[in-house]
């Protein structure tokens, strides 16, 4: 026996267990409330269509809230709770709301939540209250979840007969098979229905299939088909709440089939009536499985109403196991074959049930014309077969109808897909016509949508079924309206006066069955998504104890704190050292790309808007690419190291973007062009030197003079070959050592050793940009945001003349030269301090015309400076302006200025 | 937990080697100045003192002592080190297939994935190259800024995987 709790009392369950069945073992009738009324709600299936039975399972962060009662299998510890009540299951006070049912109706938000943003903001606390079912955990998520991909020649969903046999001759044809079963069990429609195949023929085929190299996945779901015969599953390897054995609670298979083959089967559909949601109203396939295969019997006086011949099997199993059944009411005209010993009703449909909160009492129908009632604890119904064709659909399938089984079933797809079984082959059933009160009939038990809703949707004039669907709400939530789909077509159609088929359907869209948030996420799951990036030198920063900061998947040291310094503190302290002596910093996360042949300038000249040809061996320049449309998208700079090789440097967050780019001018735009460019981000390690005493600094370190500003040359530091590169992004004299990535400890060490030598310290990415700021160097993906063009930059100048270069015939349009462009500027405060973001506008209330890109201190004077973009802004030096950030809670006045604060002429730079 | 080791190897010098005209003399050049052709797409050739592996039309990467290299290229193409960025990782044991298949979109259980085969392929996000030395190890070719993590990952994948 295995030990569960369900609303803290204890109780056994048997071993193969799901939740549902040990609920029923247990004698326990009432499991939910109803989202909208809180109606009583017991266990209505017996799969992962259940829409009344969800749960909340497990504790802390592993708590799994609107799991479906009938989709978990009982371990050993499961706690669950019943949900959406209050103080209790048994005594919900929401109940109340049943109340006022008539006023709850069908687009009631709607009608009843609208004005002003101000009552919204009333409306919203209580909407918000009410919503949902299940509590969300406020835990982190302790385990993890694992993406893998397979390829096979045959995936096979389902492992039914056909689903079983099919998966058979594709493996024993040789073919690589993967054959999924949602269930913990193969064949569990063969269990429920164990006729010339049984157990034993389950376990025969399963041994062959794995003989001849079959895979065999259960708890495995196909949750999603996509394009070109891409199916994921999702596998459950722990149950809800359960604490996985080996840490991973589930897996995402990314599957990619030659051909797909759905042997996904048939829901079984309700009927609508008076009070069919009441606990003890079951589906009919859903008893026979509880049975057979639980050995639960839910009910010892039985009615069974039914379209269909496949009731039947339902009265046999529980009359063999002991039920009574009181009663079949067959829809039907006239008997179905043989007298079964049954007392059978045709030209029978049910009308309404009776009962208490935990169970059924009665039952009553319409018999040819004349209520007859029965008092019974159950009621299984059968209102015939829905294949589930979602994964078709998925697939970009059509459906063709089915007249006799009444039913959508697949059809052509254009992807290598193929329905059989059951789903494609649906038993016929006779078409039964709610005979009820509609307003207690309900189709969609999860969001107590009933016939009323689906007629009062009607008369409000919602004609297509998509808008009945989001006006009702039908269909939504966990189940999808895997039950109600077709009860309220099948209303729609009668209401248009048309056949099911032109009353239209709704969109099937993945996932099949509800998806682990995690799963998605896979093992990044606890970084956001992704790996980090460590730096070549991360475990010689790291030793010194930064503040880090992520920069896209990079971390990148952001302030060296000392002496219990704040980070601001410490990042000043750096900023003012590179001003006054020099500061080192780490660079290696720049892109690098080395342009190798005799075409190389040539390529460059394609790639890059300004000239490049002219540059000597041995000398450097800025430069910047455009996009195809003229706007800038990246900036960097070219070095010339040799007659036909030279090294592009570009920005960090956009190194894969250029990558990208270059590799689509050497393949496509210039193949003719004899060059090699390639990417060497991650070969090189940088580091750069910067301040007045940098110079002096490097004589020490190379032993020699080094380059004049933008020049470079090959040198060696502690025996190691470097490349410096006399470039400045902070203003002052600079240089960037560029070293092979392997060998850069001891070149940093001995450019640390130097530095501290003149005075210099380390400074990381806050006062680096203290520093550009207040020399106005740009950065990619703040002041070059996509939107700005070389002319609102103001690097129009540095353009080639020539053209050639991509994005030069865009720079031509019209719209570039029209007047109140937004343009870079400089932005000083006269008042309060600058924020980094915040809104320019010239009086309260007025439209923005432009923002702050990023702002910063004057590094030595003190004082809140900034960049930004500003409609018109070149024209408008010297205006005042207000500089507004709501979401900071700050504001300053501001003045407009030159994009330059510190050594506009650039004399620091040069010897 | 699956049969597989993983182990971070000696990082060997390693090249791109690029050909961008006469593609034919070259590769006779090759041949006769180390002794094997040029390998085709898909596949490597030579030995640990110096193979190559060919993951693009026009592009191989080197391994080993690329010295006499630069003469075989002529002015027909260029070699550029890019080992200082690579961290060559040994997958050994039965196991590496189904490793490679955690977080991957390549099919490295195809028995046509054999020895002497490379691949260019994503794993868990991260661009890594593949080579497969024998049935029972292939050495993938991983950035440098990412091996920690990625080797964190196989670790723990090989730890919860079952072939």
């Amino acid at each position: 026996m295995i030990n569960f709790t369900f609303d803290g009392k204890a109780y056994q369950a048997q071993a193969g267990d799901t939740l549902a069945a040990a609920l029923l073992r247990n004698g326990i009738g009432l499991v939910g409330r109803s989202f909208k009324y809180h109606r009583p709600r017991g266990i209505m299936t017996a799969g992962v269509e259940e829409p009344n039975a969800l749960v909340t399972v497990g504790e802390g962060g592993r708590t799994e809230p609107n799991t479906r009662a009938t989709d978990v299998f009982v371990y050993e510890g499961l706690v669950a709770r019943s949900q959406n009540r209050w103080p209790s299951l048994s005594l919900d006070f929401g109940a109340i709301l049943g109340l006022a049912a008539p006023i709850f109706s069908a687009g009631f938000y709607y009608k009843t939540f609208f004005g002003s943003a101000k009552r919204w903001m009333f409306y919203e606390y209580f909407i918000r209250k009410a919503a949902g079912l299940g509590d969300a955990p406020s835990e982190a998520d302790p385990d993890h979840y694992s993406q893998r991909a397979a390829f096979c020649d045959v995936l096979v969903v389902g492992a039914g007969p056909a689903g079983l046999q099919a998966a058979l001759e594709a493996a024993e044809a040789g073919k690589r098979v993967i054959l999924v079963e949602q269930d913990s069990i193969l064949g569990p429609s063969l269990i429920r229905d164990p006729q010339k195949l049984d157990a034993a023929w389950i376990e025969a085929i399963a041994a062959r299939i794995r003989a001849a190299g079959g895979r065999i996945l259960t708890r495995t779901t196909a949750s999603g088909y996509w394009e070109h015969d891409l199916v994921t599953l999702t596998q459950r390897i722990s149950e809800p709440g359960q604490v996985p054995a080996d840490s991973v609670a589930q897996r995402l298979w990314h599957v990619r089939a030659g051909q797909v083959i759905l042997a996904t089967g048939s829901i079984e559909r309700p009927m609508a009536f008076a009070h069919n949601d009441r606990p003890g109203v079951m589906l009919s396939q859903a008893v026979r499985t509880y049975v057979q295969r639980f050995g639960v019997t839910p009910g010892k006086r039985v009615v069974i109403a039914t379209n269909n011949d496949d009731a039947y099997k339902t009265a046999h199993a529980l009359q063999d196991a002991g039920a009574e059944i009181v009663a079949i009411i067959d829809a039907r005209p006239a008997p179905a074959g043989a007298d079964n010993g049954f007392p059978v009703h045709n030209d029978a449909v049910p009308l309404s049930t009776k009962g208490a909160r935990h169970c059924l009492k009665s039952v009553s129908a319409q018999v040819g014309g004349v209520t007859k009632s029965w008092d019974a604890d159950l009621l299984a119904v059968s209102g015939g077969f829905t294949p589930v064709v979602h994964l078709h659909m998925q697939a970009g399938g059509t459906l063709d109808w089915n007249e006799a089984a009444q039913a959508f079933v697949p059809a052509k797809s254009r992807q290598n897909v193929t329905t059989i079984g059951g789903a494609a082959n649906p038993d016929p059933v006779f078409t039964v016509t709610p005979a009820s009160n509609p307003k207690k009939s309900f189709i969609d038990f999860q969001n107590d949508v009933t016939l009323a809703d689906v007629d009062l949707a009607w008369a409000e004039g919602y004609r297509s079924v998509e808008h009945l669907k989001r006006y009702t709400t039908l269909g939504m939530a966990t189940d999808q309206g895997k039950l109600s789909n077709m009860a309220a077509l099948g209303r729609l159609a009668e209401k248009q006066g048309v056949a099911i088929p032109e009353a239209g359907l709704t969109t099937f869209r993945p996932p099949y069955t509800p998806v682990t948030m995690g799963l998605f996420a896979g093992s990044g799951a606890k970084d956001g998504g992704a790996h980090i990036r460590r730096l070549a030198l991360y475990d010689v920063h790291a030793a010194k104890n930064p503040i880090w900061q992520p920069l896209g998947y990079w971390f990148r040291p952001r302030a060296y704190p000392a002496n219990g310094e704040t980070m601001q503190q410490s990042s000043r302290r750096e900023a003012r050292t590179v001003r006054t002596s020099v500061g080192m910093t780490d660079v290696s996360t720049l892109a690098k790309f080395e342009i190798s042949g005799p075409d190389a300038a040539a390529f460059l000249e394609t790639v890059c808007a300004t000239t490049v040809n002219k540059l000597a061996v041995g000398r450097g320049r800025y430069t910047f690419m455009l996009r195809e449309d003229g706007f800038v998208f990246d900036d960097g700079t070219v070095w010339r190291l040799d007659e036909n090789r030279y090294l592009l440097t570009s920005s960090t967050g956009g190194a894969d973007r250029m990558a990208t780019l270059l590799s689509y001018v050497r393949q496509y735009l210039c193949p003719q062009l004899r060059v090699s460019a390639v990417n060497v981000q991650e070969h090189y390690a940088g580091i750069a030197v910067a301040g007045p005493q940098a110079k002096a600094a490097l004589t020490a370190l190379i032993g020699e003079e080094p380059p004049r500003h933008m020049s470079t040359v090959p040198a060696t530091i502690a025996g190691v070959p470097v490349i410096v590169l006399a470039a400045s992004y902070s203003g002052e004299r600079a240089f960037e050592i560029y070293v092979e990535a392997s060998h850069a400890t001891p070149v940093w060490a001995a450019c640390e050793t130097e530095v501290s030598a003149h005075g210099g310290c380390l400074f990381g990415m806050d006062a680096m940009d203290f520093l550009r700021i207040e020399k106005g160097h740009l950065v990619v993906g703040t002041e070059v945001d996509g939107r700005l063009t070389p002319q609102d930059l103001g690097l129009d100048k540095m353009l080639n003349k020539a053209g050639g270069f991509i994005g030069a015939s865009g720079l031509s349009r019209t719209a570039f030269s029209e007047p109140g462009r937004r343009q870079l500027v400089g932005l000083e405060a006269i008042e309060g301090t600058i924020a980094e973001g915040a809104m320019l506008i010239t009086r309260e209330g007025e439209t923005p015309q432009g923002h702050v890109t990023a702002a910063g201190i004057r590094v030595m004077e003190g004082g809140s400076i900034a960049l930004g973009q500003l409609e018109g802004g070149f024209e408008r030096h010297g205006e005042e302006l207000i500089a507004t950030s709501p979401t900071r809670g700050q504001k300053a006045r501001i003045r407009v200025v030159q994009p330059h604060f510190y050594d506009s002429a650039g004399e620091r730079y040069r010897d | 937990m699956t049969d597989v080791t993983i182990t971070a190897l000696p990082a060997p010098p390693l090249h791109v080697f690029e050909i961008w005209s006469e593609a034919g003399a070259v590769a006779k050049r090759f041949a006769t100045a180390t002794g094997f052709d040029l390998p085709i797409m898909g596949r490597s050739g030579g030995s640990d003192t110096l193979r190559l592996i060919r993951y693009e039309p026009t592009v191989w990467l080197v391994e080993g002592d690329a010295s006499a290299l630069t003469d075989v290229l002529g002015k027909d193409g260029a070699l550029t080190a890019i080992g200082g960025g690579i961290v060559r990782v040994r997958l050994s044991g039965k196991g590496w297939r189904a490793l490679l298949m955690e977080g991957g979109v390549f099919d490295a259980e195809s028995a046509s994935f054999a020895s002497g085969c490379s691949a260019a392929t994503i794993i868990d996000h991260v661009a890594v190259r593949l080579h497969v030395v024998s049935e029972d190890t292939c050495d993938a070719y991983v950035p440098l800024s990412y091996s920690t993590a990625l080797m964190e990952f196989w670790h723990t994948a090989a730890e919860t995987l079952t072939a």
